[in-house]
């Protein structure tokens, strides 16, 4: 007995379905490289095709019949139909989606727009104060090898001063550059400036409150933690107006 | 006992193969042809008379494997949903499109068997309907005679009956009943090879006997 002989054997029990699951999967493998075996079921299929109708027919229970007509002929519909509303629902979420982008995306710009308007209007400032200076006054500083300068435009109709230092070296991570206000009383703090040779620093300074009648200003390098209300550091410019 | 209805008079006589195909009342082969198409068309008509033709066939398929009316209708269901959704599967080499219901409800029925087990508890309750002496088979056909396709019901049963009772058992147990051989060996208590034989023979001679309505069509 060769091993064809079995699926030879067994082709009525495989039509019939009587063979064990493992061994109806062995013959439904083999079906595909054996010509003849699958002719050979097909036939046997047909000859036994209306063998089912050995069962005695039943009685479907009332109301039967009208559901299954109904399951079969909807159940596809209904799978559709639920598909509109989630389209539906999932539209008005993209739709959210959109507008609350929208609306982040908005607020983005419009917080872009006020900080450039910031930028603007302190520019606008700065060249105000430029183009109505009454004094100025410059200074030039040559420090390690590098030609930089002080430039101050005072209004004295707004009593402020735009100050433009240019062409230093950034300082030393423990040291700052320090402007001071030369009043009548003694120096008084202005601001610290962090400057970068790439570029020019600008500020913008009204007069001090205290120490009274401003009369010149004055650049230094300060220790970075200095406290003082002297200047302790190496001064690079003395202004007097 | 048994579960086939064996017709107490004489079968009637077979059809001539080259005549008009009668399955039963008002089914001809025109008819059968002509639901396929109307089917294939998406005609809504043509279920709806193809489930008041096959209906009763096929659940009483489904009941007598699963002996649960729920899941049969479920089976018969899923069967119609196939013919409805994928009529272009019938494989006119393999018969027509009712042997094709039958085949499907009744592998449907084989798959739910073995995939869920049930058969134990099948047999633990077909016992306790034995030992109470009450029929254990959902209800009957009132009208029988006039169900369609009873004329082929009753060819059947004429070939079932012309088997000896020793083949009769393993094909019952096998093709009604959902049983592989060895668990049929195990029930009738005979060896293995003994129910593959006696299904062999069985089945030779239903082939045999059903030839002359092979061909017919639905």
């Amino acid at each position: 007995m060769n091993p064809h002989d079995w699926f030879v054997e067994h082709r009525v029990a495989f039509v019939v379905r009587s063979l064990e699951p493992a061994e109806e999967k062995s013959f439904q493998q083999h079906l595909p490289v054996c010509p003849g075996c699958r002719e050979e079921t097909t036939r046997l299929a047909r000859e036994l095709a209306w063998l089912p109708m050995g069962a005695e027919p039943t009685n479907p229970r009332p109301g039967f019949k009208r559901r299954l007509i109904e399951q079969v002929l909807y159940a596809r519909r209904r799978r559709w139909q639920w598909v509109v509303p989630a389209l539906a629902a999932a539209g008005v979420l993209l739709a959210f989606a959109v507008v609350a982008q929208e609306r982040g995306r908005a607020s983005r710009l419009l917080a872009e727009k006020a900080a450039l308007q910031n930028q603007l209007d302190a520019t606008r400032d700065t060249l105000v104060i430029i183009r109505n200076a009454n004094r100025v006054l410059q200074a030039d500083i040559r420090m390690d090898g590098h030609d930089g300068g002080i430039t101050i435009f005072a209004d004295e109709h707004t009593h402020r001063w735009n100050v433009v230092v240019h062409g230093l070296p950034a300082a030393q991570s423990n040291q700052v550059y320090q402007f001071w206000f030369i009043c009548a009383n003694g120096m008084v703090r202005g601001a610290q400036l962090h400057l970068d040779e790439s570029r020019p620093a600008f500020l913008t300074l009204g007069m001090p409150a205290e120490g009274g009648a401003v009369m010149g200003a004055a650049l230094t390098l300060e220790p970075m933690d200095g406290a003082s209300s002297q200047p302790q550091g190496k001064q690079l410019a003395h202004l007097m107006l | 006992m048994h579960r086939y209805r064996v017709p107490d008079h004489a079968p009637r006589p077979l059809p001539d193969s080259s005549a008009p195909a009668r399955v039963g009342h008002g089914l001809t082969a025109e008819r059968q042809s002509s639901l396929y198409r109307r089917l294939a068309a998406r005609d809504e008509q043509a279920l709806v008379e193809l489930v008041d033709l096959a209906t009763p066939w096929l659940l009483g398929v489904a009941q007598g494997m699963l002996s649960d009316q729920d899941e049969a209708e479920e089976v018969v269901q899923e069967a119609f949903t196939i013919v409805w959704n994928r009529i272009d599967l019938l494989d006119e080499q393999a018969g027509g499109l009712l042997p094709w219901l039958l085949r499907i409800t009744r592998n449907r029925a084989i798959d739910r068997l073995r995939a869920r087990r049930r058969r134990r508890q099948k047999a633990q309750r077909l016992e306790a309907y034995r030992a109470l002496g009450e029929p254990w088979t959902g209800p009957r056909e009132p009208d029988e005679s006039a169900q369609p396709g009873w004329h082929v019901h009753e060819m059947v049963h004429s070939a079932l009956k012309q088997l000896p009772e020793e083949q009769l058992a393993p094909v019952r147990l096998a093709y009604f009943e959902g049983y592989t051989q060895s668990e049929i060996a195990e029930r009738l208590g005979i060896p293995l090879g003994t129910v593959k034989t006696r299904l062999r023979l069985g089945f030779d001679k239903l082939r045999a006997a059903l030839a002359p309505i092979k061909d017919w069509v639905l």
